[in-house]
């Protein structure tokens, strides 16, 4: 797991997506920033972390799950992955935890707005570290699902639409009856802006991950012993 | 090593190797030098801290196959690895198969038959799936040597070769190939099997006035060897199988049918002995 883990990460930093990714990211969290803080003085993060969740993942997470499988698919380098020694759970913890990493570290700088707002009255660390918590568990769940997209295509374009259609339809699902409230990955999200740690929320985010990565360690499990 | 080489193109060559070091679980202490060593071994030394992408194919091939290599691995599988290179680059790729050779198990799956025979020590020959010889390459080549033939190209201003069959008694067939422009004339010679006829004709032709320029024996090669081969067992097959087959698969349904029967009378029995035993025991 670890090989590919520093390998994944370090290929994010020689193509351009690395840097795209974490502009973009950082671009969408100034905004909010703006918005949710400047403009109407409140000195609370909580609504910049739910809005560029809800708006930021969007974007980011396709941007840096969707060519995890399907580029190696299709440049055949899956074989070189399928035919070494290491264990395919390995392999596919090793790319999940990269990506994670990368969000990671544009949290990590997200800091940046809490140090700017102590200027004007230091919020609560605790809170906020909270809220940061709760944004790596969201955007975990999500990497997880893009991950499965880009497993079960060899085309990125593919897998990037498939990630934002399931990120984005559950949206509009609550419309149609209560139930669909919890396939909704943002309902998960909703105590963590607050500076709440929630067991639901909690379990919830973590179980919706730990499908999609078996759901993807199934089907190269697969793709493995098919070939 | 794949066909097409998959390559990781935006890593250096240096950290692709290290990075299938890694894959192949190569310890840290051993991983530097055995990195360094596969790198030198495929003349890679001067490309190490270039970008896979920027390399020409005969170096990716290169780099692919060092990829294979390191972790020193008992069996080398290698698909068409001189596909798509120049005359230059395949010559290299083969002494270095050869060199490899000597260490490793070498299995290499090509088309081209020439680099075969020149690299391979045996020849597995496969048509649908089957597999339709074994053997070295100089044996396939002589076994599909039929006749003694022998290409001769001669200077014959009398027209002396017509009568040749007389004077050579083992000649069977004397063959006219081409005729051309500056007077030479080729022939095909087919000898009674068994008699090489080089010397023969070598000592007779000149008595009659006809001047040797070219005497040789036609070589089969391997290729020969492959299409007789490829040929035999698919007439084979479309003669021989449709009854052949359905004679195999009645046999093979009876033998299936005795099989079950018999495993049914063994269970039958092996029920019965323990129904005995326990009886046996009860009444104990």
């Amino acid at each position: 797991m670890w090989a590919v883990f520093k390998k994944e990460l370090k290929s994010y930093f020689l193509s351009p997506i690395g840097y795209v990714a974490i502009g973009l990211f950082l671009l969408v969290f100034s905004l909010f920033f703006y918005l949710t803080t400047i403009s109407i003085r409140a000195v609370d993060l909580g609504n910049l972390y739910f809005n560029t969740a809800r708006y930021g993942l969007l974007v980011i997470v396709p941007i840096i799950t969707m060519r995890m499988f399907a580029e190696e698919r299709k440049n055949g380098t899956e074989q070189l992955l399928l035919t070494s020694p290491k264990s395919i759970t390995g392999i596919v913890f090793g790319k999940f935890f990269a990506a994670v990493a990368l969000i990671a570290m544009t949290l990590v700088i997200s800091l940046i707005y809490y140090v700017i707002l102590c200027f004007f009255q230091a919020p609560n660390i605790v809170p906020t570290l909270v809220m940061i918590l709760g944004f790596l568990l969201l955007s975990m769940a999500a990497i997880s699902l893009g991950m499965f997209a880009s497993s079960i295509t060899e085309n990125q374009v593919i897998a990037a639409i498939i990630t934002i259609v399931f990120l984005v339809v559950p949206w509009f699902l609550p419309n149609l009856g209560e139930a669909f409230t919890i396939i909704d990955l943002m309902s998960s999200y909703q105590k963590f802006p607050a500076g709440l740690i929630s067991v639901k929320e909690v379990v919830n985010l973590l179980s919706f991950a730990a499908v999609f990565i078996l759901i993807t360690i199934i089907i190269m499990q697969r793709r493995k012993s098919v070939k | 090593m794949p066909e097409g080489t998959p390559l990781y193109t935006e890593l250096t060559v240096r950290e692709f190797v290290n990075y299938m070091a890694d894959l192949k679980s190569v310890k840290a202490k051993e991983k530097k030098q055995a990195v360094e060593r596969v790198i030198s071994e495929t003349g890679l030394k001067n490309v190490e801290n270039k970008l896979i992408r920027n390399l020409s194919r005969g170096y990716k091939q290169r780099v692919s196959l060092a990829g294979a290599l390191v972790g020193n691995p008992d069996v080398i599988i290698l698909d068409e690895p001189t596909v798509g290179l120049d005359p230059k680059q395949i010559t290299e790729i083969r002494s270095l198969i050869k060199n490899l050779g000597k260490n490793h198990t070498v299995i290499l799956s090509s088309h081209i038959l020439s680099e075969v025979s020149q690299i391979c020590e045996r020849v597995i020959i496969i048509n649908n799936g089957k597999i339709v010889a074994i053997d070295t390459p100089e044996n396939l080549e002589s076994k599909t040597e039929e006749k003694d033939i022998i290409i001769v190209t001669v200077e014959d201003p009398k027209n002396n070769m017509d009568n040749l069959k007389n004077t050579i008694s083992e000649i069977q067939e004397v063959k006219l190939l081409k005729d051309n422009e500056d007077g030479t004339k080729q022939y095909q010679i087919t000898s009674s099997s068994g008699v090489d006829l080089r010397k023969k004709l070598f000592e007779t032709l000149p008595k009659q006035e006809i001047v040797i320029l070219e005497l040789k024996k036609n070589e089969s090669t391997l290729e020969d060897a492959f299409i007789k081969l490829i040929n035999n067992t698919t007439e084979q097959n479309e003669n021989v199988e449709p009854e052949k087959d359905k004679e195999i698969l009645k046999k093979e349904k009876e033998e299936k049918k005795q099989a079950k029967k018999q495993e049914k009378l063994s269970k039958k029995q092996a029920k019965k002995e323990q129904k005995e035993k326990n009886k046996k025991g009860g009444e104990k």
